[in-house]
């Protein structure tokens, strides 16, 4: 509220602000950075986190799948092994062989051999053409005696280790041996050897939701991949988990691959929600970042706002000062402080009566006040005169303009006032009303002087004419008395003389005229008159009224009768007249100290008697004050001129308001205004319009 | 009346009845006067080779339509004619400093409407007896001058030499002459100049 109590922007705040702002958008720029780093972070350990799931996963289902298979293979061994129960002959041992092998894809070929290795019955897979065509299985007779043997051993089923098989159709098959040992007593008997593929275990033996989207294989130690199934995608990411199979007489990794669809920014769920996440947490942050940018403008844009205000509150001559309801004072400005001289410390917060209302008016004053924050009263909107104090002690005329403060929420808070110092207009409007007075006076002067002049010149002529014919005629009476000689007789004394008297008399005349042109001077002002509407008449004259009026503290109140005629008059007198009617009522009021001042012109038609006598219709006009009434010895004395009640006044006002008025035929009279005071009334001649007089 | 019969009084002013009831009143003295309604009038008769061969004087009003009175007066200046014609002015206004003015620039009198008549009369009496000295001297100058002109050479020097008083036999050596014409000489020259001594003649051409 109180942009006054500021203190001004010095140059380290400005300063430090800036410096404010370059940290304000360097954390910002932190911040975002952060937030960044912080997401991909995010996104990165998501990735990993996901990676490292397909990874455990990955190692799980090799490990199922290799339980799997351990399983499978143990429960083969025990499908072989029950092949030879109950004594079989090769021929039921062929026929259930072949039942077997109908079961088992893996197995390519199943072989029943003595103690000595040699065959006594086989059977080979229905599912492809004998797998040995090509390469003979005599070939093969080292791995099956490594097998065998490796079986003996164990007292066990056991393996080979793989080999290559070629085929017919140019592609080859990797194998190995499965040899089961017929023991009885100790000592084998027999063995039954069935020949496994690779990759059929592979599909076969691993279940098949396992190698579902993945790729297994049989590598050995070094890496060599022997048999594979399931197809590998390429360009996607490939997880590997690989676990040891570890079989009696043989050894391999099985091997796991597993990938991913496709290159995913997002590859699963929590990627995506993080992501999401991330992505909502930067626009929020966009969105933060730009309010409070927008924040950041307002806020420049109100500090500009402000600053212009102060600019404007700083450069105006105009003293403003706002007033709650209690009447305490909550702000003024610079130009208010400084006319007063008090600072705005001093004034802030200040109850009544304020520092500056003059202790004699103090009363005066808290009546206005009480009316003003009462609210019954609106203030005037042309503003009104009021005296102030300054600090030192000085009283200055100040013109003050109210109008109510008034919050957003429509309520009435307090008075905002408006305070122009005018004794320097007051100083000038005084020195220009003297000066015009004293140019009035001169000029009027000046053509008393000239006429004076004029008169004079006009006079002197006959005079002096009237003068010369009276001397020479004195002249020649004495000669006519000194003695009766020549000149008589050549001179008609008698007859001159006479010319000389009726010269004089023509003169005498002459000069008689001469006064006359000076009465018929003044009296031409009578072919001046014209009709005035009486508004114009009051309104010639307010300027001038008001003006002194304003100075005094007098309201004015005019009342004109509607429809008024025109009066007929010289209309430059008779604002003199009600200038000088309207002065003395005021000068009265002024003197006598009245509380409650005012004056009232008023303007009405009056019929009655005077304007049935007279047969014309008359238009009257008043002025009447509250003064304090004319004393009963001095009413006798009011229109002798030169009397006079006033230090400087010439005793001529109202005697020549008076004598004026009567020229325009009308009356000017006085009489006591109620409940005092004084009214003073004259008449003027209505201009007769619808009666044809004149 | 000492002024002589011939004295004429110029009246100047636009009012008529002032300047007929002024040359009533000078007639009442035995003045003779001679009206004019303006400046312009008077100046006309000045242009018409006007001399002052008589007495006279000039009541000229200052104040005129026209040709003012202090405009008439410039004219009369210019012509030489203030000093044989005496202006006395009329005034209504008394202006003092123009009053002063005009005196010193050769006004005889400046008198201030409306004036004591007769003191005028004797004021305007005054200036023409005035008048009429000057145009005497005048007159006696001229009448002198034409007798010089009459004497011959030789009689000329024969009386600068006799102003001189040198006696007869002086002169005659230093004109190389004989004494006997000198004396001839000398005598036309004092029947030329109408002198009867030699003291009277030196008076006479000292004037001059």
């Amino acid at each position: 509220m109180s942009a006054a109590a500021l203190p001004a922007q010095s140059a380290p705040v400005r300063a430090w602000r800036r410096l404010a702002a370059s940290k304000r958008s360097s954390l910002w720029g932190l911040l975002i950075a952060l937030v960044a780093a912080m997401l991909v972070t995010l996104v990165w350990l998501a990735g990993r986190y996901e990676a490292s799931q397909v990874q455990s996963r990955l190692d799980r289902d090799t490990a199922d799948a290799l339980a799997d298979l351990r399983s499978a293979l143990t429960r083969n061994a025990q499908s072989l092994q029950a092949l030879q129960s109950g004594r079989p002959t090769p021929d039921s041992w062929s026929n259930d062989a072949a039942a077997l092998l109908r079961e088992h894809r893996e197995w390519m070929r199943i072989e029943w051999r003595n103690a000595g290795l040699e065959t006594i019955a086989s059977a080979d897979s229905p599912f492809r053409p004998s797998v040995f065509a090509r390469f003979g299985r005599g070939n093969a007779q080292a791995d099956v005696a490594l097998a065998c043997g490796n079986a003996r051993r164990v007292s066990g089923p056991a393996y080979s280790s793989s080999y290559f098989l070629p085929q017919l159709d140019g592609m080859g098959l990797q194998v190995m041996e499965l040899c089961v040992p017929q023991i009885a007593n100790g000592q084998p008997t027999g063995y039954v050897v069935a020949t496994y593929s690779l990759t059929e275990i592979l599909s076969d033996l691993v279940g098949p939701q396992l190698t579902r989207s993945k790729q297994v294989a049989f590598t050995e130690a070094d890496g060599t991949r022997l048999a594979l199934h399931g197809s590998a995608r390429r360009g996607s990411r490939i997880f590997t988990s690989q676990q040891l199979l570890d079989l009696p007489g043989n050894t391999m990794l099985l091997r796991m691959d597993s990938w991913r669809g496709a290159p995913d920014l997002f590859p699963n769920v929590l990627t995506a929600l993080v992501t999401a996440m991330s992505i909502a947490l930067l626009a929020v942050l966009v969105l933060l970042a730009r309010d409070a940018r927008r924040r950041l403008q307002a806020e420049r844009d109100l500090a500009d706002a402000l600053a212009f205000r102060k600019a404007m509150e700083d450069s105006l001559v105009t003293g403003l000062r706002a007033r709650d309801r209690q009447g305490r004072i909550t702000y003024v400005n610079p130009a208010f402080c400084q006319m007063l001289g008090f600072s705005a410390e001093e004034l802030l917060g200040h109850t009544t009566p304020p520092p500056y209302w003059p202790p004699e008016l103090a009363g005066e004053y808290l009546k206005r006040q009480e009316i003003r924050l009462s609210g019954q009263k609106a203030p005037p909107r042309e503003g009104y005169e009021s005296v102030f104090m300054r600090k030192d002690g000085s009283r200055f005329p100040v013109l003050i303009i109210e109008a109510p403060l008034i919050n957003k929420d429509g309520v009435q808070t307090g008075w905002m006032s408006a305070f122009l110092d005018i004794s320097e207009q007051r100083r000038v409007e005084e020195l220009s009303r003297a000066s015009q007075e004293r140019l009035q006076a001169t000029a009027r002067l000046a053509t008393v002087g000239e006429m004076a002049s004029l008169l004079s010149h006009e006079l002197n002529q006959p005079l002096a004419a009237i003068s010369s014919y009276a001397t020479g005629s004195i002249n020649l009476l004495n000669l006519q008395t000194a003695g009766a000689g020549a000149a008589a007789t050549e001179f008609d004394a008698l007859g001159e003389i006479e010319v000389a008297m009726r010269r004089i008399a023509e003169q005498a005349e002459r000069a008689g005229k001469v006064i006359k042109s000076v009465h018929d001077f003044v009296r031409r002002r009578d072919q001046e008159r014209e009709p005035m509407a009486p508004q114009a008449l009051l309104d010639a004259i307010m300027p001038l009224v008001s003006l002194q009026a304003r100075k005094v503290g007098v309201p004015v109140r005019i009342r004109v009768e509607d429809g008024l005629p025109a009066v007929v008059c010289d209309s430059t007198m008779v604002e003199q007249v009600l200038l000088n009617l309207a002065r003395n009522a005021m000068q009265a009021m002024d003197q006598a100290r009245v509380s409650d001042p005012s004056l009232a012109i008023e303007v009405r038609a009056i019929a009655g008697t005077l304007a049935a006598q007279s047969g014309k219709a008359w238009v009257e006009f008043s002025v009447a004050d509250l003064g304090p009434g004319i004393p009963p010895e001095i009413q006798r004395q009011l229109f002798t001129p030169f009397f006079t009640t006033k230090s400087e006044g010439m005793g001529l006002g109202l005697s020549l308001c008076r004598t004026v008025v009567e020229q325009h035929g009308g009356s000017l009279r006085f009489e006591p205004n109620h409940p005092q005071g004084t009214i003073f009334r004259f008449t003027l001649p209505a201009e007769a319009a619808g009666r044809g007089a004149n | 009346m000492q002024a002589g019969h011939n004295a004429t009084v110029f009246i100047v002013d636009d009012d008529v009845s002032v300047r007929e009831a002024l040359a009533w009143l000078l007639r009442s003295r035995q003045l003779q006067s001679e009206v004019f309604s303006g400046g312009h009038e008077f100046d006309a008769v000045l242009e018409s080779g006007f001399s002052a061969s008589s007495p006279c004087c000039l009541l000229l009003d200052v104040r005129m339509p026209g040709m003012s009175g202090l405009a008439l007066f410039d004219k009369l200046l210019a012509r030489g004619l203030v000093e044989v014609m005496p202006v006395i002015f009329l005034t209504g206004h008394a202006d003092v400093p123009t009053a002063v003015d005009l005196v010193k620039r050769g006004a005889f009198d400046f008198c201030e409407k409306p004036f004591s008549d007769n003191a005028l009369v004797d004021r305007v009496e005054q200036a023409l007896k005035r008048s009429a000295a000057l145009l005497a001297a005048r007159n006696e100058k001229l009448v002198l001058q034409r007798r010089l002109t009459e004497l011959t050479e030789r009689e000329r020097a024969v009386m600068r030499l006799v102003i001189e008083g040198a006696p007869n036999k002086l002169i005659a050596d230093q004109l190389d002459i004989s004494v006997r014409t000198v004396e001839v000489h000398r005598a036309r020259v004092f029947d030329k100049m109408e002198v009867k001594s030699a003291v009277e003649l030196a008076n006479l051409v000292r004037s001059l």
